[in-house]
């Protein structure tokens, strides 16, 4: 027997890798088209009438998720523009100017990137709950910040410290000065570390589930909680959980095919760069 | 000598400074206010009696909830299983991302296509990820594991239901979370080491093992230590995968340091013992990730 | 000196951190000179180049342009302008907007930097470049982005950090006598650092040569040649550079290797010293210091012998092809004018 050639082996196990991977998102795909009856069904249906009623249920029904969606997509947006707002100048100083403590503030920076989400969740609904600012937009992005900031802070320093340092000094020269040499010459350079982050920071807030079902109530409710919309103690409709999933991660799921290579690339920038250190 | 307008009063080292404060300032105190002072804070109220459902009860309780931990099994039980789940998690998180790299070296044509792939799992949100695992990929009967194992002969189980198993199926759902997270950042590294090296060691006569071995690894160390480190982190604050997929049961079987704190607060409303577990959390996150970073520094 | 484009250094002292990078630099640059900062790597000259920039803040010392005090002065507020080593060009820009990127900043109309760009770009012959993006353009045509942008706003002093290091070896040739060219046209002072001393000797009006951090000697590049300060500061310049070898001198003739030879200077008493010959002024007799032939090398118009007596190894540059085999004992002698005494303990010159 002729032994089979090592390309096709490589290719069926990489076959297999893409189908643990994928398929559970296809399987979800299939399952928001049936309906509940046949997703019940023994041995599965793989051949059946689709039908569009799970996503008329899950966005036009009593238990729409559209307020969700418009949930996420305020703090998700508000919570994404004011960390690169505050990110981006804060990384390039850590990456490149001297001042005091510096190598405090790259450490701080990191260290705050570390701390367990559940240590903030307590003291924050404490605090918003006195301050009457539970199930607000105000405190709900300011608790997406914590998280946002430091990385988006961490990812933008490795992207600074990429820019040739000589350029700076060239733009100095040529009178400038340092805002000028900042938003003429080093800031188009990093246009692209911008997207990346950018894309990143989007993608942690619109998928953060501990701090939205903890400080949201029924006003602020984004599309992560929306998603138990359909899950009671009763029943599981799974087909429109589903196709709420579905239509939920579209966004993400969208941003991450659309924007793929630049996510591989952001994420061996982060990974392989380190934190903050200059 | 007249001094021109040219010469400037300050040094160019102070207006640098103050450059640099101005740019940094900003986003340090935002910092300060939103991440430490609610740590301080923390703090002080893992320090009280803060029973919501028994709010009579409520005073000063020193180091109360500490001591109370110490001889709370159930605290015991969720260190363990924190510490089970974050080690076996990260360990086969990066075994099989590298060895599914280096695979995918060897296969040019399909790359784009595993990249693709492997994009899926980290994009979406952890708490579908649970959903989606617990409803259609765990559920007795017509889950996709269930159906597998059926077909096998193996029968069926509750994946999530059974306390052992249960601990298993949310160690493999996080594991397909992240794997490909440890995946393309060690094949984009692998992509980056010079050939010669392996060259020149081929002609030295080195085994496929031994060329793995002494140039691979020691050159993708510091990519390595990285994934380590930040799957790590990750592992250690998992949340809404496991609460979406077992809410932390069955009973306490999945319920581990992050969960056993959160349900404390929100769940039993005794915050006070609650930010006691929240603040052990913390201090193990500290300590591994200085660990981690003191490997990091060292040399090779 | 008040005139355009004068600068002097003075006791400029630069230290990082424990190590001492330069030890009190004086120096006075003429305005309109081709001054040439010489020296091997690490011997402070770049340094020197960016303390006069601004980009680095001196640790004692004054720095003064056209006679006044810019040692606190930020870069941009000096009237300088500089080419670096990697050129420095801003990829995101046209060459059009590189070029007119210092008026631009210096919020000049938009019509006087369109002619400014084009007359700038002209003088280096990329007028017909300025669309392009720098990404696009070879090393040489991006070299001369970066002298137009320098040029472009006619500022007191030029900087050129090695800007030819990066060119393959034609076209640095090349380039270097347009550089001369352009400089001679524009009358600007120019201050230009390298470590390839043929480069200082066809291109500068005056040199200092740097070594350790310290300037051992300012000159033209005759006087550096022809006498050079120090002993390292001969064992730099010259292609090939000159051959030092240990000596006896006494009264009119030094004793090398047992062979005396007539010297032009005279010394009352015996004494050692380091002998310094240039390839050039060493001759083959039929009797003088012996030296065996090691190695020859063949240049077509001459040919270069590689000799050894007693431990030291010397070169021979004779015109023509080559007087001598490989293995060959031959006998050297040298003019009385041609040599060069230095001190063997310090390495200053002696005569």
């Amino acid at each position: 027997m002729k032994p089979m050639p090592r390309q096709v082996i490589l290719g069926v196990v990489a076959g297999l890798i893409v189908s643990v991977w994928a398929f559970p998102v296809l399987w979800a795909l299939l399952t928001s088209f049936k309906t509940e009856r046949d997703v019940l069904a023994y041995p599965p249906v793989f051949v059946f009438t689709p039908t569009l009623a799970n996503y008329r249920e899950v966005l036009f029904g009593p238990a729409s998720i559209l307020p969700n969606l418009r949930s996420s997509l305020v703090v998700t947006c508000s919570a994404t523009a004011l960390t690169m707002a505050f990110a981006i100048p804060a990384a390039y100083a850590l990456a490149r100017l001297r001042y005091p403590f510096k190598r405090f503030s790259g450490f701080y920076v990191l260290v705050t990137q570390m701390l367990p989400p559940v240590g903030l969740v307590i003291p924050y609904y404490l605090a918003l709950q006195r301050l009457g600012a539970l199930d607000t937009y105000s405190g709900m992005i300011t608790i997406y910040l914590t998280f946002s900031l430091p990385f988006a802070i961490w990812l933008m320093v490795s992207y600074f410290e990429d820019v040739p340092y000589e350029m700076e000094e060239a733009a100095l020269l040529d009178h400038a000065g340092r805002w000028g040499a900042l938003w003429h010459v080093v800031l188009p350079q990093v246009r692209g570390g911008i997207a990346v982050t950018t894309v990143f920071v989007f993608l942690n807030a619109w998928n953060e589930f501990m701090f939205a079902v903890v400080l949201g109530g029924n006003t602020v409710r984004p599309v992560t909680v929306g998603m138990f919309n359909f899950i009671s103690v009763e029943q599981t409709q799974w087909a429109k959980v589903a196709a709420g999933a579905m239509v939920a991660m579209a966004p993400v799921i969208l941003l991450g095919l659309l924007a793929q290579k630049h996510i591989v690339k952001g994420l061996t920038v982060g990974a392989v760069k380190g934190g903050g250190r200059r | 000598m007249a001094h021109s307008p040219v010469a400037v009063i300050d040094t160019q080292a102070q207006q640098e400074r103050r450059f640099a404060l101005a740019l940094f300032a900003p986003a340090f105190v935002l910092l300060l206010l939103i991440t430490t002072a609610p740590l301080v804070f923390l703090a002080w109220n893992s320090l009280q009696k803060l029973d919501m459902s028994m709010p009579w009860l409520s005073g000063f309780a020193g180091l109360g909830n500490y001591t109370k931990m110490g001889s709370d099994p159930r605290f015991w039980n969720s260190f363990t299983l924190t510490v089970i789940y974050t080690s076996s998690t990260v360990v086969l998180q990066v075994i099989i991302g590298l060895s599914l790299a280096l695979l995918v070296l060897q296969i040019p044509r399909g790359q784009a296509l595993l990249r693709v792939a492997a994009i899926l799992p980290i994009v979406l949100a952890p708490v579908v990820v649970g959903l989606f695992w617990r409803t259609l990929v765990l559920a007795p009967d017509f889950g996709l594991v269930d159906l597998v194992t059926r077909a096998l002969g193996l029968g069926s189980h509750n994946w999530l239901g059974d306390p052992q198993l249960a601990l298993i199926s949310v160690i493999a759902i996080h594991t397909w979370q992240w794997t490909p997270f440890a995946f393309l950042v060690l094949l984009a590294t692998l992509a980056t080491l010079p050939p010669d090296v392996y060259e020149a060691a081929r002609l030295d006569r080195a085994s496929a093992w031994q060329r793995f071995w002494h140039i691979t690894l020691p050159l993708i160390r510091a990519a390595v230590v990285m994934v380590v480190i930040l799957r790590t982190m990750t592992a250690l604050s998992a949340f809404a995968a496991i609460f979406a997929a077992t809410g932390g049961g069955p009973g306490t079987s999945t319920e581990i340091l992050n969960l056993y704190a959160y349900r404390t607060s929100f769940t039993e409303l005794n915050i006070g013992y609650g930010s006691a577990l929240a603040m052990v959390l913390l201090t193990l996150t500290a300590f591994v990730s200085w660990l981690l970073f003191r490997r990091r520094s060292s040399p090779a | 000196m008040n005139a355009r484009g004068s600068v002097r250094l003075e006791g400029v002292v630069k230290r990082h951190g424990e190590t001492t990078v330069l030890h009190g630099v004086d120096l006075e640059i003429h305005a309109g000179e081709f001054f040439v900062l010489l020296g091997p790597s690490g011997s402070g000259k770049t340094t020197t180049l960016r303390i006069l920039a601004g980009l680095e803040p001196v640790s004692a010392g004054s720095v003064w342009l056209d006679g006044e005090d810019v040692t606190q002065a930020e870069p941009g507020a000096r009237d300088v302008a500089m080419v670096f080593q990697s050129y420095a060009l801003y990829p995101h820009m046209t060459v059009a907007e590189n070029i007119g990127f210092p008026l631009k900043m210096m919020k000049r109309p938009a019509a006087e930097i369109a002619q400014a760009v084009r007359a700038a770009a002209a003088r280096v012959s990329i007028d017909h470049l300025l669309a392009r993006r720098p990404g696009q353009l070879s090393g040489g045509q991006q070299q001369r982005v970066a002298l137009a942008r320098a040029i472009v706003r006619q500022p007191c002093i030029f900087l050129l950090d090695e800007p030819l290091s990066n060119l393959d070896a034609k076209l640095r040739l090349e380039t270097r006598l347009e550089l001369r060219e352009l400089q001679r046209d524009l009358g600007v002072t120019t201050v230009y650092v390298t470590h390839d001393q043929e480069e200082a000797m066809t291109l500068a009006d005056r040199i200092a040569v740097f070594i350790e951090g310290r300037i051992v000697q300012v000159g033209t590049p005759r006087e550096v040649f022809g006498r050079p300060a120090q002993a390292s500061v001969a064992g730099f310049i010259g292609t090939p550079p000159m051959n030092l070898l240990p000596a006896t001198w006494h009264h009119d003739a030094v004793t090398v290797e047992g062979s005396r030879h007539p010297v032009a200077a005279s010394s009352p008493a015996s004494r050692a010293v380091t002998l310094g010959i240039r390839p050039g002024d060493l001759r083959l007799q039929a009797q003088g210091l012996p030296a065996k032939v090691l190695y020859v090398e063949e240049l077509g118009d001459h040919a270069i012998l590689n000799v050894q007596t007693g431990p030291t190894r010397l070169k021979v540059k004779a015109a023509g092809l080559s007087p001598a085999k490989e293995g060959d004992t031959v006998h050297l002698g040298f003019a009385p004018e041609a040599v060069h005494l230095f001190d063997p303990a310090g390495g200053l010159r002696l005569a």
